[in-house]
């Protein structure tokens, strides 16, 4: 049974030799101390518990709240400590995590490292493995789980990769205990790797200055050191700061800067890039695919297209548009007119009508379900066939509006997740970002807040600084529609004119880029980098699409049903107490006056609360009768953008609330509740102001 | 008999993972019964497969192996 142990922090002025090392730790040889590093998932904690067996002791890494697992192992017949890393991508950390990683490596002098890498996962694996010939640490590679790459027709070339690397390489199945034994006798042929990533010239003449500044002796090499340096990596700053006089720490100081002068993205970014190419090089002379998974050279170009600085704007915008033309003409013009019209108004609704007029007798009940008898439904407020019927509204728009939109649109987004082109869409839109001050990770939240804005939320966790976190959290909520409402979006666009659509897209833009920009300026916080790994461009398959559509419309109906049934049941209620016109009356200076609405709009902003997509379903259920008939005038054009600006603008859902409360507390939920939806009238406001001018 | 390993590859970084248990059911506070699955490299998010999803990957998959 393992045994759990929390380690108080240490006080400053620690060694660099010293820090992260147990007593027991630092009285034995170093070499017989063996680190076990590797990318998150790798099965490293698996091989861990396959070497050290049950005993195992837990501690936090002094200073921080990463956790750190030691064991004691026979390995090469000989009594071995061995330590289990957090997951790392890279040496020169991006999280606490990754910096743990380096900080062990860092003070381990003479230790040996076991890198675990997920086979199927290669390329990821040995871009850790050049850092780790860089740092100088003698290392063995164990490719784990070696069958499941084989499965997928992976195929590594084992000694042509100890070969360049210039290490051993073990295949394993850590959770079988596969191939443990081979790893443990290797172990002694452990040994720095020869593998070099070479950089540019201006990087290279940087790195040699550096070194030469640098002390030597370190748990890691100085090239190495210099290049976390030269890529702004302030942790190692600080801690050479107690080995290094003034002068060193100037010299630095200004080849840093230098350098930094030298390129127009950041040096990170240039040397991982670099690193990055030296590694595919690697990759691609070790390992092979199966014919099945190779990719023609045809799909390689287009997927560089794709990301291209200008070819890359114009393939953007021809996906849009076709996305565009399917989900507003086929899913909200031909789906939605027949499920509607000819499911629900001309069939079910008549049905469930005659059904409860035939067993329930005139009068009370029945009346109260399905209205008085001969009125049309829209026109009683009965409660399930009327104005606010569950079944005439709740179910009507969510199974016959929005259903139909939301499938050709989840069936759009799986063709751009299958084909790869969604994370070359980040890399696209990150470009964008660099310009309002917020690159890097927080293009993540943002493509996933286009699926749904609740869990996007929930992912601005990834992002480095509580400043970062809070203009992402808020972004989402302001100005990134989710999947359901951006179909509805789609939908109600494809009805009215090009012009018109192109007012709703320029306002939402301006505002997600002035918001960004301006809570960029207000809460300055260091930009992240943007380093993804991109998938090969492949052609989707149709059985795949089909699984995938259905998978997220199975999600919908589970997540966003209930919803619209309970803010029926809402709307039901305030129609039924009088609620529903002295709201109308109480909004009109605001959605009449000012918004320049009709006052039945009011009923979708209340519901938008509970969801966007509902209120929007709302408007374009009122909408829908002119865009099918073609009698759609300028003024309700002009009332149609208005109304998908504000409703756009407001928080996604109630969900999306509580997860705001959850992440950030209530305090700043509130806060941006507050900030929120006074903003999307005003701005609202301002767009019906501008387009009764100009449009 | 062995049982089959179900891998997923994260639509937006080509992460190839175990499903299991990767599911981000402590995270929404309106979906206990939520199937999303994160991708642990990059936190991207989609909903797992449920029960028809299930059952039409199983027919498609049997009608593939039948036309072979």
């Amino acid at each position: 049974m393992s045994s759990r142990e929390n380690t108080a922090a240490v006080g400053s002025g620690h060694s660099i030799a010293a820090e992260g090392l147990s007593e027991g730790d630092r009285a034995r040889n170093p070499s017989d101390v063996v680190v076990l590093v590797g990318n998150p998932n790798v099965g490293k904690s698996a091989l861990f518990g396959a070497l050290t067996g049950k005993y195992a002791t837990v501690s936090n890494y002094p200073g921080t709240t990463v956790e750190v697992m030691r064991g004691w192992a026979t390995l090469s017949g000989h009594r071995t400590r061995v330590l289990d890393t957090p997951g790392a991508n890279g040496l020169t950390p991006m999280s606490e995590e990754e910096q743990v990683t380096r900080d062990i490596l860092l003070g381990e002098a003479g230790c040996t490292v076991i890198q675990v890498c997920d086979a199927k996962n290669l390329r990821r694996g040995l871009l850790l493995s050049a850092q780790l010939a860089e740092s100088g640490v003698p290392f063995i590679l164990a490719l784990n789980m070696s069958d499941e790459a084989k499965a997928r027709g992976i195929r590594i070339d084992c000694e042509k990769l100890s070969a360049a690397l210039g290490v051993p390489v073990v295949e394993t199945v850590a959770v079988e205990r596969k191939g443990l034994r081979a790893l443990s006798e290797r172990l002694n042929e452990a040994r720095p790797s020869r593998f070099v990533a070479r950089y540019d010239a201006t990087v290279e003449t940087a790195i040699d200055e550096a070194e030469a500044l640098l002390p030597r002796g370190r748990g890691i090499n100085p090239r190495a050191l210099a290049v976390m340096l030269l890529a702004g990596d302030e942790s190692v700053r600080e801690r050479l700061a107690e080995d290094l006089n003034q002068a060193r720490l100037g010299g630095l100081a200004q080849l840093q800067r230098r350098l930094a002068a030298a390129y127009p993205e950041s040096v990170r970014f240039v040397i991982a890039r670099q690193r990055l190419a030296a590694v595919d090089r690697l990759y691609a002379s070790v390992c092979a695919r199966d014919q099945s998974t190779q990719q023609s050279p045809w799909l390689a170009r287009l997927g560089a297209w794709t990301m291209h600085r200008w070819l890359g704007l114009p393939f953007l915008a021809v996906v849009l548009w076709l996305c565009y033309q399917f989900v507003g003409v086929l899913g909200a013009k031909v789906a939605v007119d027949f499920l509607e019209k000819s499911v629900f108004e001309d069939r079910l609704v008549p049905l469930f009508d005659s059904l409860v007029r035939a067993v329930l007798p005139a009068g009370g009940l029945q009346q109260f379900l399905v209205g008085p008898s001969g009125v049309p439904f829209r026109e009683h407020g009965g409660f399930l066939i009327g104005r606010y019927g569950l079944i005439s509204m709740g179910l009507s728009y969510g199974l016959a509006i929005v259903l139909p939109i939301v499938t050709t649109f989840f069936l759009a987004f799986s063709v751009l997740e299958d084909s790869g082109y969604l994370p070359r869409l980040a890399v696209m839109v990150n470009r964008l970002f660099k310009w309002m001050g917020l690159n890097g990770k927080a293009v993540l939240p943002m493509v996933l807040g286009l699926g749904c804005d609740t869990m996007a939320t929930m992912t601005a966790r990834i992002m480095e600084t509580k400043k970062e976190r809070l203009i992402v959290t808020l972004l989402l909520a302001l100005a990134i529609p989710c999947s359901a409402q951006l179909a509805v979006i789609f939908a109600m666009l494809a009805g009215v004119g090009s012009i018109a659509a192109l007012w709703f897209a320029a306002a939402v833009t301006l505002v997600l880029f002035l918001v960004g920009w301006l809570a960029a300026k207000v809460f300055p916080g260091r930009g992240s980098d943007f380093l993804l790994e991109l998938p090969p461009i492949r052609v989707p398959q149709l059985a795949n699409l089909l699984v995938k559509t259905l998978a997220r419309i199975e999600w919908y109906l589970r997540e966003a049903l209930p919803l619209f049934v309970l803010g029926t049941l809402v709307l039901f209620a305030l129609d039924r107490v009088g609620a529903i016109s002295v709201l109308e009356k109480a909004l009109a200076p605001v959605m009449v006056g000012f918004l320049g609405l009709p006052k039945e709009s009011t009923g979708a902003f209340i519901i938008g609360f509970l969801r966007r997509d509902y209120a929007a379903a709302g408007l374009f259920a009122h909408y829908q009768p002119f865009i099918r008939a073609g009698t759609i005038t300028r003024a309700m054009e002009i009332e149609v953008v208005v109304a998908l600006v504000t409703v756009t603008l407001f928080i996604p859902c109630i969900a999306n609330f509580f997860m705001m409360v959850k992440e950030r507390g209530w305090k700043t939920a509130a806060a941006i509740m507050g900030f929120i939806v006074p903003f999307a009238f005003g701005v609202g406001g301002l767009v019906n102001f501008l387009m009764r001018r100009f449009y | 008999m062995a049982l089959a390993i179900i891998q997923e590859t994260c639509p937006m970084c080509g992460f190839v993972f175990d499903p299991s248990a990767r599911g981000c059911s402590s995270g929404c506070p309106l979906a206990s019964g939520c199937r999303i699955t994160c991708c642990p490299q990059c936190l991207y998010s989609y909903p797992q497969e449920g029960r028809l999803a299930g059952a039409l990957r199983r027919i498609l998959g049997r009608s593939k192996q039948e036309r072979r």
